[in-house]
């Protein structure tokens, strides 16, 4: 579950308790401070907000989909724990025909929590399928309208059954002392959802999805099944919110519809955005520095130009500070943000990991050189029959071909010749109109990305997809982490060692943004080789490059391929690249395979000749 | 019989409103992939203006085009400070850049007007009726759909006809080959925003007729029913958005009549769960465009 147990558990418990320790210490120095029920009030406001920006950044920090539903999921929480934690005396007084005899019922507020935790779930489940029906990747548009009108859905619900819950009026109350007193266990719940969402984000699950919204294909070209990790993310955040928002019930002491919608989900994902949503640290910072604006613009709304005491009483501000301001800072805040810094504050610095690298990691030494395996199944690609007709287009006929684990096997053919048309077919993005493709006799057909690769076909990209916000190890640790799920009957070999064969070492703590073009194709290759793929499948990997560029790219790439013992099928236009690297070459042209052997033979093939060179030899 | 003929003009006199607001959503989403929540201002802005306009002695013939011109203007000035500053930013960004720009106009509004709600005189023959046989039709029903069915020519007109429709529609589907054909990309952006302005400035004379008060929040609801109308009918495409206008309306007053009394008040729950089925079933809308995935 957890690739490195200091890195990832260990380091994240530290940070953790820092974290909390510093947003808990900064509350009450604020609060001895100013020595008052108001400030008092403030910081109690602010760690269950805490909870509930925690609880949300687990869902759109690791898959990137904005939500605006959360709250909505947080005023079913909310509803469902005070209907059954208040008393039956106070609930005649609002809703004396509840259904179901909820009138009546009455349990711990525990329990409460504990069936609101539950109820929500079950609709955060439907809700989570309808999400993964619409396509959900990052940045979804389709999917953050799902997320809206989830919002309005049960703000619509909340305010039109008043039998259950009190209408917009009244809503429902606590009796006067039966509302949550003390901070013990909001802070107890605050720490924990900290250090769940770190764990999470150090997660197997987690870094999977944050590969998914890196990139969403080239993650699944690494096996990565998005929907699966965004599902597990949306529950886990749901229980985090959920829970903070039936304190946030308990705490306030009654619940009406309006404290669960528009105001409240902008002011959670405001404070989100500020501190950098792709960060528990950010999201935290994110929190305190809201809260402080929107105090600190509600006093200036309040009293004018006057705040702690420093008075600039006759102001021609007064346009700008009046009552509401904190309301218009929100809205700028989002703005402001999204225009000049889009990606927060910390974008996505991670308190722990910095500590890690800093302290805990020690001083590495490069890994030696690894052996070529030899002791590796063997493995049959084959691909027959292959026709793909685009209405009367016919892009592909009849094509096929094999590859054999060892070798490396060239595709080449002019523009039009249909090589993007066959990758598409076997990388899972076109489904053939006829034919099939198989490797070791097992049909592949139909398969989608991630379980194409997990079968042992990995791909690379002609415009490099590399996972930008993470580092070069990372990259590398996503592949690791599903080969040692799926590849399990291959040698897996380690990341560090593969980071070496490919030259990046140095590189690894770096973006893989950064990195520049040369290096991004060795990690792209590197990042491959760690799916311990029976055939990689490189598609134009040379695209971009200068002759002696390519002539280098020849040896990585047979020596990453021996390295982990994949055959290797590789496309592209170049006749002195595919002659150079290949054992066997197919011809393409007008979408069929017109030869097929050694470099030398198809050089010497009339046709091949007339197809690329456009000699007279057959016309 | 008469009662369904009844809702269906019900409906499409709703339907059309939503599917001006839905179709000025599709516009800006096609040319900068902005879905724009920030639709509804087109609204409250000119709500705003029209119960100033009455206070000022001002009578519907002169606001209605008040209202056109401001949400025309709104359109533009919004595009100008914000999403200008965010072109080709991602999804993520656009979406949330929009949403902020509600809260500030909403919180604006909420500032320097009132939290309170501000009335204004609906036209006189709002509530007339037209007997056709055993039917009653609202006047102001058969002036949304006469009307809508005008402006839907017009912008048909607009798009296919002429040099701007052209390079809106080039924009819309590739807006770098656009560019590189010659298509400004500053005008026909703005463009798109004019005419989004347009379609909300004239479902917005009649928003705001049928509401008679506005308040700071009042473009929530326009914003989600066009938002929810261009995405039934299929993002990206804008006959898809007119047609999700329509099933939006004629949704929601058909199923206000078939619900039980008890749970009528719940409808936009239930077109809420309607659009939920859809998207499940048809995670495209009705008209979905296909979307090739670039590798």
């Amino acid at each position: 579950m957890f690739p490195n147990l200091k890195r990832d558990v260990g380091f994240p418990v530290i940070g953790s308790v820092v974290l909390f320790l510093a947003l808990f210490g900064g509350g009450l120095i604020y609060q001895t401070i100013l020595n008052n029920g108001s400030a008092e009030r403030l910081v109690t406001t602010m760690l269950i907000d805490a909870i509930i920006v925690i609880g949300i950044q687990i869902y759109i920090g690791n898959t990137g989909i904005l939500s605006f539903g959360h709250i909505g999921f947080g005023a079913i929480a909310g509803y469902v724990f005070a209907v059954y934690a208040i008393s039956p005396e106070e609930k005649l007084k609002r809703i004396p025909t509840a259904p179901f005899g909820l009138t009546d019922t009455q349990v711990s507020p525990g329990l409460a929590i504990l069936i609101a935790v539950v109820v929500t779930l079950v609709f955060a489940v439907i809700v989570g399928i309808g999400l993964a029906r619409s396509g959900a990747q990052s940045g979804s548009v389709a999917a953050t309208v799902i997320t809206l009108a989830l919002l309005f859905v049960t703000h619509e619900v909340a305010k039109s059954w008043p039998e259950l819950t009190g209408g917009n009026r009244g809503g429902i109350s606590f009796a006067i002392g039966e509302s949550l007193e003390g901070r013990a266990l909001i802070l107890v719940v605050l720490f924990a959802s900290m250090l769940i969402a770190r764990l999470y984000g150090q997660s197997r699950s987690g870094r999977l999805a944050i590969a998914a919204r890196e990139d969403s294909l080239a993650a699944r070209a690494m096996g990565v099944n998005p929907l699966v990790q965004q599902m597990a993310a949306l529950l886990l955040s749901v229980v985090i919110v959920s829970v903070g928002s039936s304190l946030r019930v308990w705490q306030i002491g009654s619940i009406l519809p309006d404290r669960f919608f528009f105001d409240y989900a902008m002011l959670t994902l405001v404070m989100l955005i500020v501190g950098g949503r792709n960060s528990v640290t950010g999201a935290v910072l994110g929190v305190a520095v809201m809260t402080g604006a929107r105090e600190l613009a509600r006093r200036l709304g309040q009293d004018g130009f006057e705040v702690f005491g420093l008075g600039l009483d006759e102001a021609p501000l007064d346009w700008v500070f009046r009552e509401n301001l904190n309301s218009v800072v929100l809205g700028l805040a989002m703005v402001g943000f999204m225009i000049w810094r889009p990606t927060g504050i910390l974008e996505d610095w991670e308190f722990d990991q910095w500590l890690y690298r800093r302290f805990g990691r020690g001083t590495q030494t490069e890994p030696g050189r690894l052996a070529e395996l030899d002791d590796v199944p063997a493995a049959t690609f084959e691909a027959s029959g292959v026709s793909v007709a685009f209405g009367g287009f016919k892009a592909l006929t009849n094509a096929g071909m094999t590859a054999e684990s060892g070798e490396v096997v060239g595709i080449i053919g002019p523009n039009g010749a249909g090589k993007t048309t066959f990758v598409n077919v076997i990388t899972g993005m076109v489904e053939p109109t006829d034919g099939a493709f198989s490797i070791d006799g097992v049909d592949l057909t139909g398969s989608a990305s991630h379980e194409l690769s997990r079968s042992g076909l990995v791909r690379t990209f002609q415009n490099l997809r590399l996972f930008g916000a993470l580092t070069v190890r990372e990259n590398v640790e996503i592949a690791a982490l599903v080969a040692k799920e799926h590849r399990t009957e291959r040698t897996l070999r380690d990341v560090d060692s593969l980071l070496a064969e490919a030259g990046l070492w140095e590189h690894r703590d770096r973006r893989a943004r950064e990195l520049d073009y040369g290096n991004s194709r060795r990690l792209e290759l590197a990042r491959a080789a760690a799916m311990a793929p029976s055939f990689m499948l490189l598609d134009e990997p040379t695209s971009g490059m200068s002759d002696s560029e390519s002539l280098t790219m020849i040896e990585q790439v047979r020596h990453m391929a021996a390295t982990v013992g994949a055959g290797v099928i590789v496309i592209d236009h170049d006749l002195g690249f595919i002659t150079g690297i290949s054992d066997r070459i197919y011809v393409l042209d007008q979408g069929q395979v017109i030869a097929e052997g050694t470099p030398d033979e198809v050089q010497a093939n009339a046709r091949v000749q007339a197809a690329y060179l456009g000699s007279a030899a057959d016309r | 019989m008469t009662e369904l003929l009844q809702n269906l003009i019900d409906g499409l006199g709703r339907g059309s409103i939503y599917a001006l607001l839905a179709l000025g959503v599709a516009v800006v989403f096609g040319i900068m992939h902005l879905l724009n929540f920030a639709h509804g201002e087109l609204i409250t802005i000119p709500g705003y203006l029209t119960y100033w306009a009455f206070n000022q002695g001002w009578n519907w013939w002169t606001v209605v085009p008040l209202i056109i011109v401001s949400a025309v203007l709104s359109s533009l000035l919004i595009e100008r400070v914000a999403f200008s500053r965010v072109r080709g930013a991602s999804d993520f960004t656009l979406l949330l850049t929009s949403f902020g720009v509600h809260f500030i106009v909403a919180a604006g509004f909420l500032l320097y007007v009132s939290a309170s709600v501000k009335p204004y005189p609906r036209p006189g023959w709002f509530a007339d009726t037209i007997a056709v046989g055993s039917l009653n039709i609202e006047v102001f029903d058969l002036a949304v759909i006469v009307v809508t069915i005008i402006v839907l020519a017009g912008t048909t007109w607009l798009l296919q006809r002429t040099m701007f429709g052209l390079a809106l529609r080039a924009a819309a589907s590739d807006f770098d080959t656009a560019r590189l054909m010659g298509v400004k990309s500053d005008s026909v952006i703005r463009g798109a925003f004019a005419l989004s302005g347009f379609l909300a400035g004239i479902a917005g004379v009649f928003w705001i007729m049928r509401e008679g008060q506005v308040t700071p929040t009042a473009g929530i609801n326009p914003m989600l029913q066009g938002v929810l109308a261009a995405l039934i009918g299929g993002l990206g495409s804008l006959r898809g958005a007119v047609l999700g206008g329509l099933v939006l309306g004629l949704a929601e007053v058909l199923l206000r009549s078939w619900l039980p009394v008890g749970i009528q008040n719940l409808t936009t729950g239930f077109v809420f769960v309607m659009i939920a089925l859809l998207f499940i079933f048809r995670p495209g809308g009705l008209l979905s465009v296909p979307q090739v995935e670039r590798v």
